[in-house]
């Protein structure tokens, strides 16, 4: 029975029959009697003072502002951080006295329906007094134009070194020296389903209920009840069905707030929909990095040293709980990939700018930093007249090494790196490309091949957290495990699946634990009131720590069953042992249901000394060390660039992961898919764009491309699996995975294609315009072809903002 | 307010709406047809897609007052559909979902796309797909979901 359900098995989803019947049931959907509608005056400015709100008098009692929140006991939002010199900064829902990024909120409007709360909206009046707008990362470090939190000395968040080793030394006496200046856009997470809260006063449990769009119901419970000043108890959180998060739904949002408080003052339920514009505008940004590298390498390639300035826009608040200091702080300590090095420098910061704060989206900095190591790694390839996958095998932690410390002492588990190189260059056929590149192209066009590969730590817990000193620790993951009398199985975790299949693969945990067929197991997650306490879905945890702690569960239960199971076949408990759902003495067996029954139904048939906890049962979980699970993946990427247009044409793309013993490979193969999609995004078409008065240019899905079907070519997955030596069933967290490699394999594979033009990509997203503008911008080499088009393209700027000190605009 | 009286699902439905409300609005907040999801309201995303007479539309940039005398399809009224079904199993064998959301968009179009272009080759698929947006699964089960369906009934024609 067991064959085929438990972990390993491509097992379908339980999640398919409502979704695919459009019976889901995502905030958006729920409908409660009397629930009014919430819309959001925002802030039309970046930077600015409120002088006046006037609301007109027939609106007044639907209109409220920070001053209603703040007299029922709201305080703002706040994330602190422990690093030294962290910068605090208080968010408040509604705007208080100044606005710091365009969409702000300001003031909420209710209305019976989202029109006639918008109708009210735009009848509120705001006086603003302008204030100088720091849109721009490195003005906004150097020379600001003005504070934008005032009590502050400068508009920085935070600034964080690593050294180790002796990089002067180094510096001085490296035959080889490359640097580059790299940078990473801005970007929006976009989930498919914006964020939604619906919020209601429960009078019969005095409870305010908030269902919305989460991944950690946990931990906005938690800030809700700091925010709102009230006992955790008095809150519920649901998370319902969930379209995606990605990030943008780990987090407290001032929404959630201003819904939660309004439910509660006015006593009846109320809903706020983020609409796309909103999301695009006032939300959801992530990514914006800046890289200045320099890396230091032996004749053959050998890296001997790493040095970096790195910038983080985080835009105008701390975001709870992650905090402003997570992307630098991660920025310092993953930069050196996973190379083996022993000396490195990096000075990281975090930079406050009039833009919504950024979130940590899939990959979180990983994304960025392996954009610039990766390109490093190249540079470096270029100056010793090597392939990019020989350079990169030279330098690779080696199986043998594993499991490794690595050079700022992230401890990596286990596989084989170079493996994965060498089994992506084959899939893509380095040598065939070669060829055909020396041919060339029918049409004119030139290809490339690029190859990225990173190690992602996932599932990484109080080790590595508590050093942040951030409002949010993960400690031991928890699951609660029962049999229902009549036998089947319901596990409950605080953790939220919105696309992960965590209903199907705990369920297959479950199952490989305790043999019961998979339909009987219930998953039941997302909901404060019925789960025990988890921080969440998010840095790809919930396979790790979700799949641990639930085995932890299950392996309770058949501890006590099998000791009830041995009373009833007359067994002493050392004779019995429990198999696929049966406990089993000499010749005799007894299934869990029986069991069950017995337990809650005839209890008279109970041993004496039977574990009065019964059948229901909280059990908690750690890996062996929660420095986390390293899984990986080298990515190989064959494009095709139009030197006439910029435009960049994906031919092939391989990936070559290794995600240790995956729970279900089905489920596995489409978060890997899923990644590359958006890293392709990244990579080609995503940005949101800001003018030099903060005001965000790409407010439509017609302004911001999200690659749809035609764009994402077919993507060959090659799997390797070592397991794990530090989890349950040797799985490692892979979630975010997929978005970290492709913006650097695609850059190096663009750059591949230029390289006989001269001309170097390094920044996201490489449209067109930026592609076209790079070609025109280049110095063919010495005796190189000429069929770059030599023409200044218009509305391109030259890439002169060197973060080298005393070097800046 | 207009008066409005449109078929939803073979059903005769006479209501009262805004004029300015969108289609999309008018089946979730005064039908409580939940499957048609809203991902932009700018007419690009395709979550929002249902049959008019028989065509798909996107019924957020529908306006429902537009609709008079019309008939409108959403995902429930498709649920005992033939290619509807086949489709549904596809997409599970193939891992078409995450978090579904998408979903209802998708498989309106996968079945307009099924009827009108049962030769389509997995180019065409994402083209003629290219209308509808999926930030979860990289579109790599949908396309193999809908060529199961069409490799299928090319079978069962021959
Ligand atoms: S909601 Fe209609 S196209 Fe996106
Ligand atoms: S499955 Fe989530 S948007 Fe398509």
């Amino acid at each position: 029975m067991a064959e085929g359900m438990g972990v390993g098995a491509a097992v379908r989803r339980r999640e398919d029959e409502r979704l695919l019947k459009g019976r889901g049931r995502f905030t958006g959907d729920i409908a409660l009697v009397g629930m009014k509608d919430i819309a959001l005056v925002r802030s039309p400015l970046a930077h600015a003072r409120i002088r006046a709100i006037r609301v007109p008098p027939e609106h007044q009692g639907a209109v409220f502002t920070w001053a209603d929140l703040a007299k029922g006991g709201v305080k703002p939002i706040r994330a602190v951080s422990g690093l030294p010199g962290f910068k605090i900064s208080d968010q408040p829902p509604l705007a208080d006295g100044k606005v710091r990024f365009v969409g702000e909120p300001v003031a909420a409007c209710v209305g019976r329906t989202r029109a006639e709360a918008e109708d009210i909206a735009a009848l509120v009046e705001i006086d603003f007094e302008e204030l100088p707008v720091n849109a721009d990362t490195l003005e906004s470090a150097r020379a600001p134009k003005s504070k934008i939190h005032d009590h502050w000395s400068d508009n920085l968040f935070l600034e964080a070194d690593t050294v180790v080793g002796d990089i002067e030394t180094i510096a001085a006496s490296a035959p080889i020296k490359v640097s580059r200046q790299i940078r990473m856009a801005r970007q929006c997470m976009v989930p498919l389903e914006g964020k939604g809260v619906v919020a209601v006063w429960e009078r019969q449990a005095e409870q305010l209920t908030v269902h919305t769009s989460t991944q950690m119901p946990h931990i906005v419970r938690q800030g809700l009840a700091e925010c709102l000043g009230v006992d955790q108890g008095l809150i519920r959180v649901i998370a319902p069905d969930v379209g995606g998060g990605f990030g943008w739904k780990g987090l407290l949002q001032a929404e959630e707030v201003i819904a939660a408080w309004l439910a509660r003052a006015l006593d009846h339920p109320v809903r706020w929909t983020e609409d796309r514009r909103e999301h695009l505008v006032a939300a959801a940004n992530a990514r914006e990095h800046r890289y200045d590298i320099t890396a230091y390498a032996d004749a053959t390639g050998r890296l001997l040293g790493l040095d970096a300035r790195v910038l983080v826009d985080a835009g105008a608040y701390s975001a709870y709980p992650f905090s402003a200091c997570l992307e630098v702080g991660q920025v310092g300590s993953i930069l050196p990939g996973p190379y083996d090095f022993a000396h490195y420098r990096c000075h990281a910061v975090s930079v406050c700018t009039n833009k919504p704060p950024i979130v940590p989206y899939r990959g979180v900095a990983r994304t960025g930093v392996c954009f610039a190591i990766e390109q490093i790694m190249d540079a470096i390839a270029g100056a010793v007249g090597r392939e990019p996958h020989e350079v990169r095998l030279l330098n690779l932690v080696p199986p043998e090494k594993m499991p490794f410390v690595n050079v700022t002492k992230k401890h990596f588990d286990s596989g084989d790196y170079p493996e994965s190189m060498r089994r992506a260059v084959a899939a893509i056929d380095l040598a065939g490309i070669r060829k055909r590149q020396k041919k060339g192209e029918a049409d004119g066009r030139r290809i490339g091949l690029g190859l990225a590969i990173y190690c992602e730590q996932a599932g990484h817990g109080t080790a590595v957290y508590h050093g942040w000193g951030i409002p949010m620790v993960p400690g031991h993951e928890l699951a609660q495990a029962r049999i229902t009398p009549d036998g089947g199985i319901e596990i409950r975790v605080g953790l939220q699946s919105h696309g992960q299949s965590m209903e199907t693969t705990l369920a297959q945990v479950a199952h490989q634990v305790l043999g019961v067929d998979i339909s009987k197991i219930k998953v039941v997650h997302g909901d404060t009131g019925l789960t025990p306490f988890s921080t969440g879905t998010w840095g790809s945890r919930a396979a790790v720590m979700g799949g641990g702690a639930v085995a932890a569960a299950c392996k309770v239960l058949v501890e006590r069953a099998t000791k009830i199971g041995a009373h009833l076949l007359q067994a002493k408990p050392g004779d019995a042992k429990f198999e696929n759902g049966f406990v089993r003495a000499g010749l005799g067996h007894v299934p869990l249901a029986e069991i069950a029954r017995v337990w809650y139904r005839a209890p008279q048939l109970l041993p004496s000394d039977v574990d009065p906890g019964g059948l229901d049962v909280t059990a908690g979980y750690k890996p062996k060390s929660d420095q986390g699970t390293f899984s990986y993946a080298s990515h190989a990427v064959v494009v095709a660039v139009d030197t006439e247009t910029g435009a960049v044409e994906i031919l092939d793309y391989v990936v070559v992961e290794d995600a240790g013993v995956m729970l279900n490979p089905m489920v596995v193969e489409g978060q890997v898919l899923g990644g590359i999609a958006q890293g392709i995004g990244t990579a080609l078409y995503e940005e949101v764009p800001f003018d030099a008065e903060g005001q965000p240019l790409a407010s439509t899905f017609a302004d911001y491309l999200v690659p749809g079907f035609p764009e994402i070519p077919p993507i060959r997955i090659v799997h390797m699996t070592t397991p794990s030596p530090l989890t349950e069933f040797g799985q490692k967290g892979i979630g975010e995975g997929g978005a970290i490699a492709p913006p650097a394999a695609i850059c190096n594979a663009i750059n591949d294609a230029l390289k006989p033009l001269g001309a170097t990509l390094t920044d996201t997203p490489m449209s067109p315009k930026r592609v076209f503008a790079a070609i025109a911008a280049a110095v063919p080499p010495v005796g190189g072809p000429t069929n770059g088009r030599r023409v200044t393209p218009l509305g391109v700027h030259s890439h002169d903002d060197s973060l080298a000190a005393g070097n800046k605009p | 307010m207009k008066n409005l009286a449109l078929g939803v699902n073979g059903k005769k439905i006479a209501a009262s709406v805004e004029p300015r409300t969108h289609l999309g609005d008018f089946l979730r907040e005064q039908q409580l047809l939940t499957a048609t999801h809203l991902g932009c309201e700018h007419g690009v995303c395709g979550a929002c897609t249902v049959l008019l007479d028989g065509r798909p539309v996107r019924s957020c940039i529908t306006l429902a007052v537009a609709c008079e005398g019309g008939q409108v399809t959403t995902l429930e009224g498709l649920v005992n559909d033939p290619v509807m079904i086949e489709l549904r199993e596809a997409f599970a064998a193939e891992h078409g979902l995450q978090c579904g959301f998408c979903t209802p968009g998708m498989l309106v179009s996968a079945r307009d796309l099924v009827l009108r272009k049962p030769a389509a080759d997995d180019r065409a698929v994402r083209i003629e797909m290219s209308g509808n947006l999926c930030r979860c699964t990289g579109y790599g089960g949908i396309v193999r979901a809908i060529r199961r369906v069409l490799d299928a009934r090319k079978k069962t024609k021959t």
